[in-house]
């Protein structure tokens, strides 16, 4: 393994901004970005270890759920709504390598929009809720959930 | 900005005075949509030395809004005259070869101010005041007529359809400019949620766009000054409720961290004697969080693409789950 490591360098950053440059910012606001740097990239340091995760998790999750909505069957989704076709490309971009994730979640916006509109069927609502529900979860424990506010 | 540039600049501004001096200018945090900086002006006149608080508002280079100032202050202008409590504002220069950028500058109110709920270690009496000050001054402000304030120059709705469909489709059009290539289905939905629902206003008032905690001066007596005035507009006065009574802004269910929220409409509708039109007040709340994320949005882009060096910005990706999963409760998408 190639030392230092992403996230050492990350660390030491950190140290450099509170040990060298912080004792020498005299304004306020300097001190309050030097801060906010160090944090953010604490938060970095852990996202690069569990975005990765993260990342297979969700798009072995819009795989299985544009499978589950194909498995459904055509009377459930219906050709006017466009879901039908956005079900196609989410399917071919699940099957891309790698996975075209953007074309997976803009297929999946449609699927969500029907479901906020009370357009979907009963059988596609459940996978999508489904499908949200686990999403705002992954989302949860990547981010945490007492963060500052804007 | 520069002491020198803004002595210089007070000199032209207040001729008939002498010996002025900027003292103590420092950039402060808070109000993220333009650069704030602090400070004391000095004086003599009529053989008397002066002093006055200060604070300049420069155009930032980049950051969470793109707003037109001069509507600022012309807002903050209107608002001071019609006696709510908001910084006197000073002097407006829309010349940029001024101070690099066009800026004003208000006068600077004391008091203290948190960044999002109202801080729970504060006294139980200074909340009641605040919380009562915070509806007290939106139904001022709602009561207001903007004709009478020359505030025209906000653009009237045309119809009592047009608030609702207007806000949606800038925060929308900011949404579609700023996701950098990215979708957040659940805010996709969101926006073709409001887009098919659009709620019809009984009224058209000023809307402060921003109303919240987190965007107000006070003390122990209560609000000294309300904050941040460049999204007002005019517009359905369920907006400012329903942002100001936000999960996202609030705690432990308390609306804005002042009050259990049904209290809270309560109390408005007490204040302003208009009631809560819930229909009208829960399109403005989903509206208000898939606002709240194309900020964001814009503040994260311009992060990444060099507008702004400010280290809160890749705070904001941070905020987005939150306010997604706010909007999927409230749409029934869980």
């Amino acid at each position: 393994m190639l030392r230092p490591t992403l996230n050492e360098v990350i660390s030491g950053m950190q140290r450099t901004i509170m040990d060298a440059l912080l004792p020498e910012l005299t304004s306020p606001y300097a001190q309050g970005q030097a801060m906010s740097a160090i944090v953010m990239l604490g938060h970095a340091a852990a996202v690069l270890e569990s975005a990765p995760a993260y990342d297979a998790a969700e798009i072995k999750d819009l795989r299985a759920t544009f499978a589950a909505l194909k498995r459904l069957g055509d009377k459930h989704i219906s050709k006017k709504s466009g879901l039908r076709s956005a079900l196609a490309r989410a399917i071919r971009a699940g099957a891309k390598n790698p996975p075209d994730r953007r074309a997976m979640e803009a297929a999946m916006a449609a699927f969500v929009s029907a479901v906020a509109l009370g357009d979907a069927d009963d059988g596609v609502a459940r996978h999508v809720r489904g499908y949200i529900r686990r999403n705002v979860e992954r989302s949860r424990n990547l981010f945490g959930s007492s963060l500052p506010s804007a | 900005m520069d002491q020198h540039r803004l002595t210089e600049y007070f000199k032209r501004r207040m001729p008939h005075a002498r010996e002025h001096r900027v003292v103590g200018l420092k950039r402060i945090s808070g109000g993220s949509s333009r650069e704030t900086y602090a400070f004391d002006l000095e004086w003599s006149e009529g053989g008397q030395t002066r002093t006055r608080a200060m604070i300049g508002r420069r155009d930032p280079t980049g950051g969470l809004l793109k707003t037109d100032r001069e509507r600022e202050f012309k807002v903050i202008a209107a608002v001071h005259r019609a006696g709510l409590k908001v910084p006197e504002p000073l002097f407006l220069e829309l010349d940029a070869g001024v101070m690099d950028r066009p800026f004003f500058i208000m006068d600077r109110a004391p008091g203290r101010t948190g960044m999002g709920a109202f801080p729970a270690a504060e006294a139980e009496s200074t909340r009641a005041k605040v919380a009562d000050d915070f509806l007290s001054e939106l139904a001022r402000l709602q009561s207001l007529d903007y004709r009478e304030y020359g505030l025209e120059i906000l653009g009237p709705p045309k119809t009592p359809e047009d608030p609702a469909r207007i806000q949606t489709a800038h925060w929308s059009e900011v949404y579609e400019r700023d996701r950098m290539g990215e979708h957040h289905p659940i805010l996709s939905a969101a926006f073709a949620w409001l887009k098919a629902n659009p709620v019809v206003t009984d009224r058209v008032v000023i809307v402060h766009g921003d109303y919240r905690s987190g965007n107000y001066l006070y003390d122990d007596n209560g609000i000294i000054a309300m904050l941040d005035w460049e999204m007002a507009h005019l517009g359905d006065p369920m907006e400012d409720l329903g942002w100001a009574s936000m999960t996202f802004w609030g705690r432990d269910e308390l609306a804005g961290g002042l009050m259990e929220r049904e209290a809270f409409y309560r109390l408005y509708e007490q204040k302003t004697g208009h009631r809560v039109d819930r229909e009208r007040l829960f399109f403005y709340r989903v509206l208000g969080d898939a606002k709240m994320i194309a900020i964001c949005l814009t503040g994260i882009r311009d992060f990444v693409e060099g507008r702004t060096s400010d280290s809160m910005m890749p705070f904001l990706e941070l905020l987005i789950p939150q306010l997604l999963e706010d909007l999927a409760n409230q749409l029934r998408l869980v």
